[in-house]
């Protein structure tokens, strides 16, 4: 039953028909909520400002493999969502990682946004979201073969996780009770929109998550020959 | 097997619709006047931080800020538990904390410096670890730094004037939560309107900040330049062409895109803004400070944004001069403070478009902010505007007053007097609490 019930919220929340023929923007497809009651930017009408250099530091990927996350974030527009697998708060993570899954949805239905878009979910809890831990959170959300690529990282640990937070200004505290039932962690919600150049481009929280909109960016990023002077 | 039962096995259904649930419909709350994207304290606050302004002969002098202990049955509640003092006197006026609530950034109108506190590392003892000295410099000329308002991972600032000719002519500035510049967004002018539609007139002037992420939409207000708030008040007033200089307008944003959409004639200096928090309460109140009266900035039926007056604020031929609002979380009540007579008045608000005054109190010889807590139960006024406009009579006064609300009766709890205490002239309130880190 639940999982009919899942189906359901899912179906009426993307558009139900993959197309031959996609229209330009699937995205739009999703209209208006009650949470995101307007209508979306043009992509290209408007500048997004260059914010920071997107943080650097030691990852692991979640096949066990080391990398750079600085090697990952460059190259082609990125959307980096910083999580932890244990969160049960609605309004943080599984917020987060569910607007993922929509804009990989979304990409299933647009060729050019699979093939010029990155999304990375990124864990801040090592000890927990172990390599293993993470391609099970990954290939929940991932189907194989179709959209945008996904990754899902973590970090040997926290020497190696500090860095790359302090680097993109997302802080993580401990709950005094580590037993509370949406996590053991304080967080804000912070997801990432990183250019081409590897350069911060806009920042997501509650209430912004809309894929609409962040796809407009998505869209504007992929359009600029050169992105701004800081 | 389907996708979605796919994702169901592995993620666990209840995880998965939350996700799904949590993605598509975002419901927003906060303390009554704090930015949505912020942390809020539901329950009891435990501090009151109050940026200072310094007063020559009076302790250090210097601007600072001021911490009160307000924990019921704490040893020291209602006392001032520590302060902070900053270099010299810099007009301080107003400020905000970030989008997570660590850092508190507080600005001075006069030498344009913003001071970064640390208001999580020891909520009981704000510390200073950064000034950033270059705010004209970084947004090519804006004078002033008014409102700080909280976006994820950054600080929109509404300037007040600019270096030019230090008129009220402005711009919004953003810099990331770590002091980085980002960028500067200048507010439409009549001959430069950034696409804008003009109701009357574009002043290009600035003062608060407030946005409504689930319309898209950011609002801001207006006030007058440099040369107006540092002048004696007595000079201004007498002056024809400084009171010309005076804000009349509100503008309408594009949240995202940062592009201004419509221009209101708001006559009279409209000042602070609320927005109501309510899942389908579209609209604003704003009060305009010369004219004495309560405005509601609403979307009509039709989708468009509109500005019209609803209700005077007590009577504008005594000129009571509103300056301060706090909005109940229930968006039942209003409070509207009113320098001139030092009153508080609260307006039942269940018909934004027919407010209704239910009660009225002085709180001093002149009041300023005035602050509630989550629930409506406490509420705190300070008493400072400006340092060449506050009251310079006999019965000035400077003070943080806490009162109990209990719906129809303010109750006092405790108060500070400022001038005894040797401290300076209190202005913003922000409420902390160690609850919120860990």
């Amino acid at each position: 039953m639940k999982r009919i019930v899942v189906a359901s919220v899912v179906l009426c929340l993307l558009p139900s028909v993959l197309p031959a023929g996609a229209p330009a923007r699937p995205e739009l497809a999703l209209g208006r909520s009650a949470g995101y009651d307007y209508d979306p930017p043009e992509p290209g009408s408007y500048r997004l400002p260059v914010i920071r250099p997107a943080g650097d530091g030691d990852v692991l990927t979640a096949e066990g493999k080391k990398a750079r996350l600085r090697d990952i974030v460059s190259g082609q527009v990125t959307i980096l969502s910083f999580i932890y697998t244990r969160c049960a708060d609605p309004r943080a993570c599984p917020m987060a990682s569910g607007a993922l899954y929509q804009i990989h949805e979304i990409s299933r239905q647009d060729d050019e946004i699979a093939r010029r878009l990155r999304l990375v979910t990124f864990s801040f809890d090592p000890e927990h979201d172990t390599p293993t831990r993470m391609a099970e959170y990954g290939g929940a959300l991932r189907p194989a073969g179709e959209g945008s690529e996904w990754m899902f990282l973590t970090t040997r640990g926290k020497r190696e996780l500090q860095p790359i937070l302090d680097g993109y200004g997302q802080r993580v505290d401990p709950k005094r009770n580590p037993l509370d039932p949406l996590g053991p962690f304080y967080h804000v919600v912070r997801v990432y929109l990183i250019d081409q150049r590897g350069m911060v481009r806009n920042i997501y929280s509650y209430g912004m998550l809309d894929p609409r909109m962040v796809l407009a960016d998505v869209r504007t990023l992929m359009m600029e020959s050169s992105p701004p002077a800081r | 097997m389907s996708l979605h039962s796919v994702v169901t096995r592995a993620l666990g259904a209840p995880m998965l619709l939350m996700a799904v649930m949590a993605a598509a419909a975002p419901a927003l709350a906060d303390e009554t006047c704090q930015s949505p994207y912020m942390p809020k304290i539901t329950g009891q606050e435990e501090f009151v931080y109050l940026w200072t302004l310094g007063v020559e002969g009076l302790g250090d002098e210097s601007d600072k800020v001021v911490t009160v202990d307000v924990r019921p049955g704490s040893k020291t509640f209602g006392k001032v538990v520590h302060t902070a003092s900053v270099p010299g006197r810099n007009e301080a006026h107003h400020g905000g904390f970030t989008d997570d609530r660590r850092h508190l950034w507080l600005g001075g109108l006069d030498t344009s410096k913003i001071f970064v506190f640390d208001v999580a590392t020891d909520p009981g003892k704000p510390r200073l670890v950064k000034t950033i000295d270059t705010f004209v410099k970084d947004s090519g000329g804006v004078v002033g730094p008014h409102g700080h308002y909280a976006l994820p991972g950054r600080m929109m600032i509404a300037g007040l004037s600019n270096n030019k000719d230090h008129s009220g002519r402005t711009a919004l500035v953003e810099y990331t939560n770590e002091g980085e510049y980002i960028a500067t967004h200048w507010m439409p002018i009549d001959s430069e309107t950034y696409g804008a539609r003009i109701e009357k007139t574009a002043d290009g002037y600035g003062y608060d900040i407030r946005v409504l992420p689930r319309k898209n939409i950011m609002l801001t207000s207006s006030f007058t330049g440099w040369s107006n708030y540092m002048m004696d008040v007595g000079k201004v007033v007498s002056d024809p062409e400084a009171m010309k200089r005076m804000g009349q307008t509100m503008v309408l944003w594009d949240l995202h895109t940062r592009k201004p959409l419509k221009v209101f004639e708001v006559p009279g200096v409209p000042l602070e803004i609320r927005f109501a928090w309510g899942e389908n309460h579209n609209y604003a109140f704003t009060a305009t400070n010369l004219t004495s009266r309560l405005w509601l900035i609403y979307e009509d039926e039709k989708g468009e944004w509109q500005a019209k007056d609803v209700c005077d604020i007590g009577d504008p031929a005594k000129v009571p001069m509103p300056v301060a609002m706090s909005i109940s979380a229930d968006d039942s009540e209003l409070f509207v403070t009113t320098f001139s007579d030092g009153m508080v008045r609260v307006y039942d608000i269940t018909d934004p478009h027919k407010p209704r005054q239910k009660y009225e109190k002085v709180i001093g010889h002149q009041v300023n902010m005035v602050s509630q807590s989550w629930d409506g139960k406490r509420v705190y006024f300070s008493s400072s505007v400006l340092s060449r406009w506050d009251k310079k009579d006999e019965g000035s006064e400077e003070y943080l007053r806490a009162y109990a609300w209990d719906g129809k009766e303010l109750t006092p709890t405790f108060d500070v007097d400022f001038i005894a205490e040797k401290l300076g002239k209190p202005h913003l309130m922000r409420f902390g609490s160690a609850s919120l880190y860990n």
